[in-house]
């Protein structure tokens, strides 16, 4: 099959044998480079669905003689030839790791005696230690001094349902005590912790001497000016006045903002007691709050502690309390999950889909692998979206200056070169910058106010310096245009040098922010705030390493925009930035979606850059949650490139945990997947929307 | 080709100023547009040369001649389309209604507000077509929806497609034929009342019978507007306008009443040109 098209045949009409064939050897190399592609990926995407897959899936539990003599309960999960020899091994999940043994058992197939199933086992899915499997055979509710009060279910004459109701119970009693334990209290000694340096921060500020603010009423008139600019800004025709006074409101506003009167920092000792007797108050209501809830976390936990499940091995061994405490039968509420030994098709599919689901909806426990990934799914999506809202304007804005706006030349090929070569940049080095830049230099800032501030004085002078030169470019900008040749020139030079001197020097007014303190201030030095790595500065690292893709193919999208449609749009009389809003971007709009697909796919698979600025084992809060305002950008977060690492390499009993690492990585593709037809979906409501149905 | 070395073509070839040959006719009328002595440069490559060409009120003037001979670079210097394109420069002046269009200090958007332009591929933006039409009225502010819809009825009733998209009118422009989008373009072009309309070979992407169309709304339009079209098909010039004008290698080389520069034109050249034999 060749495509040869027939005008080159015609031109090398002598050779054109030769390049028949040449052209089937290239089109047969060239299609065998795309199978072996094809056959890569799909091979890749069909093990990670498969071990993914059947990691959940309950195989039954079977009863293993070996041939020395020793006796196990076990579950088949697959075999392997040993060395260069036709002799099989079979791994068998033997779980009860309390018990000192590894979660997996290698058996030689020869020195198997027999096997059979074990109705009556069952394994008992554990948080802390892992799976237990054995025979059950009680549940009891202990009195005081440890004999039995009461027996709710004894494995002579009671059905194993009975035993899963008697665990459904203990569990629903665990979550109420997780509740508690985990959302209410540390909201609670949050609230007091924030108490406590409130009240700090004002006794600080007691002795402080009051700076010297604007007189109330000059504020006042001052305020009523910017107004009136603002004002007329909005109503008034021509684009230059209107420019330069929406200017002064805006610097107007930032002063005014600065010099509010009631900001003095002084504090009466009259006014600070008072202020902290109303602190003390709310303190005092906080403690007894946390009182009651301790209460009842007490009462719910001693009742829970009383119910206890007598679970035991071959060789009679039961799943122990604690591993310090061998002979006293495990709390009832550590079973989270029970699968019987011997299970129909139905309930292999029931004990399936629950495991996925309390996989996807619980939270992960101390131990690596145990709970599930609730969180660390809600912190990639958040993550992606905050970085897809970071990263799309900027990218836009940047793509349309320098297709639109820009002059073509060496400067900008030059610019474009570089956003190239961006892309290419290790991203542990921008994980580096996110954690200086980021994290330590703005974190700081919000936090605590500019390090060293400058004088005052040296402040107002830089601030006249910058309203004058935004005052002086926008002269050079309408200038231009009136004058030809030489003048405009230099006047189009001069524009672009005072506007980086303003750029810059704006830069630095912003650093030396006066009266500025930080937001968090009262926290340091023991808790910084923004100060540090976080969910916040963890995107906006991301946001700038997805930057050039968004770039390139915004560019790239405005650019396949036919330039009849602009000069339409020119010829109406409308200016550049109206054919850029109303013409230019509904029809790049489906290729700009195409970036933010790009760089939510790159942004969700992220590993490196996130272990620098904000990516944790075990985030003490959820970045998310029904506590204003949110969405938390100052805490760190969990992540699923994370959380396969961890699982992988990190846990200490690596073979257990490898089907978690499998299940991860099929949830990180489908989230992946997800995300991404979301916005191919938009993207195909934006073609209709802006082409017609064709 | 004759072979006189008198020949006009050969002199202009050999770089030489030519003087046009304009009727006299066309001096006698009201003019809304005046070139004079208009010359054009593509950075070094001149690209016009001292073109004198009143263009007569309320009436369609052509502008015929061969690939490359300027007419269409004449036609995107009346509102001053040729601006986007690095280094163009210009000397001499044009005047509509009696304002200069090239001074310094001159608002290109308020200038091109004045003018409407047909281009030569039809090219509907991606909106809705009641959208499209109202575009100029957008940009310049109009957020009364009464005013819009009334001006785009107009415009679509001017252009002869308002019975084809009333029904239609929130639906994509992208939607509509060819034929259509040209006319939807045309609407578009006359919606805010164009001092002179600018029609850039508005057929050449056509099949016959939506040129036929678009020819005959040229004739009911030119009663209420100026029309100024660029063409390539003499039978159009010969058809659709009062005047005509002749170029070739950025020279007007003719310029009078379609019928007199048809019949008995001036200059052999213009003769070979309109029958065919040279061009």
């Amino acid at each position: 099959m060749t495509d040869a098209p027939s005008h080159e045949l015609h031109h090398h009409h002598r050779r054109a044998a030769a390049d028949v064939s040449g052209n089937e050897r290239a089109s047969w190399l060239s299609g065998s480079a795309l199978v072996v592609a094809l056959v890569m990926i799909i091979g890749l995407l069909a093990l990670i669905f498969y071990q993914g897959g059947r990691a959940f899936w309950p195989g039954d539990i079977e009863r293993v003689s070996v041939s020395d003599g020793s006796v196990f309960l076990g579950v088949d999960s697959g075999e392997e030839t040993i060395g260069d020899t036709e002799a099989r091994r079979i791994r068998f999940l033997v779980g009860n790791r309390d018990l000192g043994q590894q979660s997996y058992r290698w058996v030689d197939a020869d020195a198997i005696a027999s096997r059979s199933v074990a109705g009556d086992a069952v394994q008992v899915e554990r948080d802390a230690w892992g799976v237990f499997i054995g025979e059950p055979r009680s549940v009891v509710v202990r009195d005081g001094s440890g004999g039995v009060a009461e027996t709710v279910w004894t494995a002579e004459g009671g059905s194993v349902d009975g035993l899963r109701r008697a665990l459904r119970e203990a569990s629903r009693r665990r979550s109420a005590i997780r509740k508690l334990s985990e959302e209410e209290l540390p909201a609670i000694e949050r609230a007091i912790v924030n108490l406590g340096f409130r009240s700090r921060a004002i006794e600080r500020r007691v002795d402080e001497p009051s700076a010297p603010r604007l007189h109330p009423g000059l504020w006042v008139v001052a305020l009523l000016v910017v107004g009136g600019a603002g004002y007329v800004a909005v109503r008034v025709r021509g684009a230059g006045l209107r420019r330069a006074l929406a200017v002064v409101a805006l610097a107007g506003i930032a002063v005014a903002a600065l010099e509010h009167p009631w900001s003095a920092d002084g504090l009466s000792e009259a006014a600070a007691a008072r202020k902290q007797t109303a602190i003390a108050e709310r303190v005092a209501r906080l403690e007894s709050e946390r009182d009651e809830v301790l209460a009842e976390i007490g009462t719910l936990r001693a009742e829970d502690e009383r119910v206890r499940l007598v679970v035991a091995d071959l060789q009679g061994r039961i799943a122990p309390r604690g591993i310090a405490t061998p002979d006293e039968p495990m709390v009832a509420s550590e079973a989270v999950g029970l699968v019987g030994g011997e299970l129909g098709f139905g309930e292999r599919v029931g004990v399936y889909l629950r495991r996925w689901w309390s996989y996807l909806s619980r939270s992960p426990g101390e131990a690596p692998g145990s709970g599930g990934i609730w969180p660390v799914i809600q912190g990639t999506v958040v993550l992606t979206l905050l970085l897809t809202a970071g990263v799309m304007p900027l990218g836009v804005i940047a793509a349309l200056y320098l297709r639109e706006y820009a002059k073509q030349g060496i400067a900008i090929s030059a610019v474009r070169i570089a956003i190239n070569n961006l892309a290419g940049v290790p991203s542990i080095v921008y994980g580096m910058f996110g954690l200086g830049f980021f994290c330590y230099g703005v974190g700081g800032f919000v936090d605590r106010g500019p390090e060293t501030p400058a004088p005052m004085g040296q402040w107002w002078l830089v601030l006249g310096c910058v309203l004058a030169g935004l005052a002086l470019t926008a002269v050079f900008a309408s200038m231009g245009s009136r004058w030809g040749g030489v003048a405009r020139r230099a006047a189009k030079w001069l524009g672009i040098a005072t506007w980086l001197g303003v750029a810059l020097a704006a830069g630095w007014l912003i650093s030396q922010t006066p009266y500025f303190d930080g937001f968090f201030e009262d926290k340091l030095p023991e808790q910084s705030t923004f100060g540090g790595r976080g969910i916040l500065w963890a995107s906006l690292t991301m946001a700038l390493l997805t930057l050039p893709v968004v770039i390139v193919a915004t560019e790239e999208a405005l650019a396949a925009v036919p330039n009849s449609v602009r000069e339409g749009s020119f010829g109406c009389g409308a200016s550049r930035w109206q054919t850029v809003r109303r013409v230019v971007l509904p029809s790049a709009l489906p290729g700009i979606m195409t970036g933010a697909i790009l760089a939510m796919a790159r942004g969700a698979g992220e590993v490196a850059p996130l272990m620098l600025v904000g990516a944790v084992n075990l985030s003490p809060a959820p970045a998310v949650s029904g506590e204003f305002p949110f969405i938390h950008g100052d805490r760190t977060f969990m992540h699923l490139g994370f959380h396969i690492y961890n699982l992988g390499f990190q846990s200490p009993d690596a073979e257990a945990t490898e089907p978690l690492v499998w299940t991860t990585t099929l949830t990180l593709i489908a989230i992946v997947l997800t995300l991404n037809l979301t916005a191919v979906i938009i993207r195909g409501r934006l073609r209709t929307r802006a082409f017609g149905v064709v | 080709m004759t072979t006189a070395t008198t020949s006009v073509i050969d002199r202009i070839r050999a770089g030489e100023d030519v003087a046009s040959a304009t009727h006299p006719e066309v001096g006698e009328q009201d003019a809304v547009l005046d070139v004079d002595r208009f010359s054009l440069w593509y950075g070094q490559s001149r690209a016009l040369f001292d073109v004198t060409m009143p263009i007569p009120r309320n009436g369609v003037t052509a502008l015929i001649g061969p690939s490359g001979c300027g007419k269409s670079t004449l036609l995107r210097s009346v509102n001053r389309l040729n601006d986007l394109i690095d280094g163009v420069h210009v000397s001499g002046s044009m005047r509509l209604n009696g304002e200069s269009i090239y001074d310094d200090g001159v608002d290109v958007i308020e200038l091109r507000k004045r003018l409407g332009m047909v281009f030569q591929k039809p090219n509907p933006f991606p909106m809705s077509i009641l959208e499209n039409v109202v575009y100029p009225l957008r940009i310049d502010g109009e957020r009364r929806k009464r005013v819009l819809n009334e001006h785009a009825e107009r415009a679509l009733r001017g252009a002869a497609l308002w019975d084809e998209v009333k029904d239609r009118l929130h639906g994509s422009a992208l939607g509509l034929s060819g034929g259509q989008q040209q006319r939807l373009c045309i609407a578009r072009a006359i919606v805010a009342d164009p001092e002179v309309l600018l029609l850039d070979e508005p057929c050449s992407a056509l099949d016959p019978v939506a040129t036929g169309r678009i020819e005959e709304l040229i004739g009911e339009i030119s009663s209420r507007y100026t029309v100024l079209i660029v063409t390539h098909n003499m039978q159009q010039a010969a058809r659709v306008s009062a005047f005509t004008a002749f170029m070739y290698m950025g020279r007007l080389v003719e310029y009078g009443p379609t019928e007199a520069l048809f019949s008995f034109p001036k200059r052999a050249e213009t003769e070979q040109y309109v029958s065919g034999r040279f061009g």
